[in-house]
């Protein structure tokens, strides 16, 4: 293909810093020591950077129509995740990466509204959720949420009274959230399969509610 | 073509701070090389983020936070001799120059 488009050099914000450079030659050494393959790198990123929220909907979905499930989920998140096939330790399941230790899923009551953040970098649930959204990782949502969460759930078009307390979770590398909303009205004989539909990205951040009208497919109009 | 606004133009160094906060290409590397050390046995997960909470918080205090997990996987395949100090210095030179070529 040609590139023959105009366009300037890209130079300003690239500079090498010295941790491109000790990333790269770790990298290299490790590779050519066999202790991994560049595939086995490519690969990890490839999938890592495909999977999203559909496996925290089918928690939430899952646990709304069997107690017992939901039980085990509060008590035990990465256990009861291998149900649906999640793995947080394994990385060659359908889980990710990593050395997470503590998964929590927070449940939603009449009087408790539970939000996450990552006030110190951009920590998120991403075997269930996939990648964070970009809102999740700026300074005003991470540095504003812990002091301001009303303020700022209002922001995002959600308003509670003041009788219904707003917790909200810090993630780290070691333990991730993810919030359990409550069942909407109005879904009582739907499957399983639908109701994943609703429980949408945002709803398990605690940036939403579920809608028995929308889910994360329709277009905004 | 209109003149730029001066309201406009206030906000780039915020929006240069912003994109500051993102994962640079090298931490998302990292990390896929972390998963590649555990998953292949050659530096278990949790050994490794023992080690960078530990280390984080003595010798490499003055790191930033998203450079400890390459500082610690790094500290720690020195100290199991699965590479040297001498080749990691040479492979470092080695990429520095290739990508300051670019």
């Amino acid at each position: 293909m040609s590139h023959d488009h105009d366009h300037d050099a890209i130079t300003e914000g690239e500079q090498i810093s010295e941790f491109d450079v000790l990333e790269t030659a770790v990298r290299e050494l490790a590779i050519e020591k066999g202790l991994f393959s560049a595939d086995d790198h490519r690969r990890f990123l490839e999938w890592a950077q495909s999977i999203g929220p559909t496996g925290g909907s089918k928690l939430v979905a899952k646990a709304w129509v069997d107690p017992d499930f939901k039980a085990r989920l509060l008590e035990n998140g990465v256990e009861a995740c291998k149900e649906v096939g999640i793995d947080w330790r394994d990385p060659t399941g359908t889980g990710t990466p990593s050395d997470y230790t503590y998964f929590y899923v927070l449940e939603n009551t009449p009087q408790i509204h539970n939000v996450i953040v990552c006030t110190l970098c951009s920590c998120y649930p991403r075997p269930v959720l996939g990648m964070s959204p970009e809102w999740y990782r700026t300074p005003n949502y991470r540095r504003r949420l812990v002091r301001w969460p009303r303020e700022v759930l209002a922001e995002f078009g959600l308003a509670f009274p003041d009788d219904v307390e707003i917790r909200v979770h810090d993630s780290n590398q070691k333990s991730r959230f993810m919030v359990m909303p409550m069942r909407p009205e109005g879904t009582e004989d739907w499957s399983e399969e639908q109701l994943a539909a609703i429980v949408t990205r945002d709803t398990m951040i605690g940036v939403a509610l579920p809608d028995p009208q929308w889910t994360a497919a329709h277009a905004p109009a | 073509m209109s003149d730029a606004y001066d309201v406009l133009l206030a906000t780039l160094p915020a929006q240069a701070r912003d994109r500051d906060e993102r994962a640079a290409p090298w931490e998302v590397n990292a990390e896929a090389t972390n998963e590649c050390l555990s998953r292949r046995g050659a530096l278990a997960h949790l050994e490794r983020r023992n080690a960078e909470d530990a280390l984080g918080e003595t010798v490499y205090a003055d790191a930033p936070v998203e450079a400890r997990p390459v500082l610690a996987t790094a500290h720690e395949l020195l100290a199991r001799g699965a590479i040297t100090e001498d080749e990691l210095a040479r492979r470092m030179d080695e990429v520095r120059t290739r990508f300051n070529a670019g």
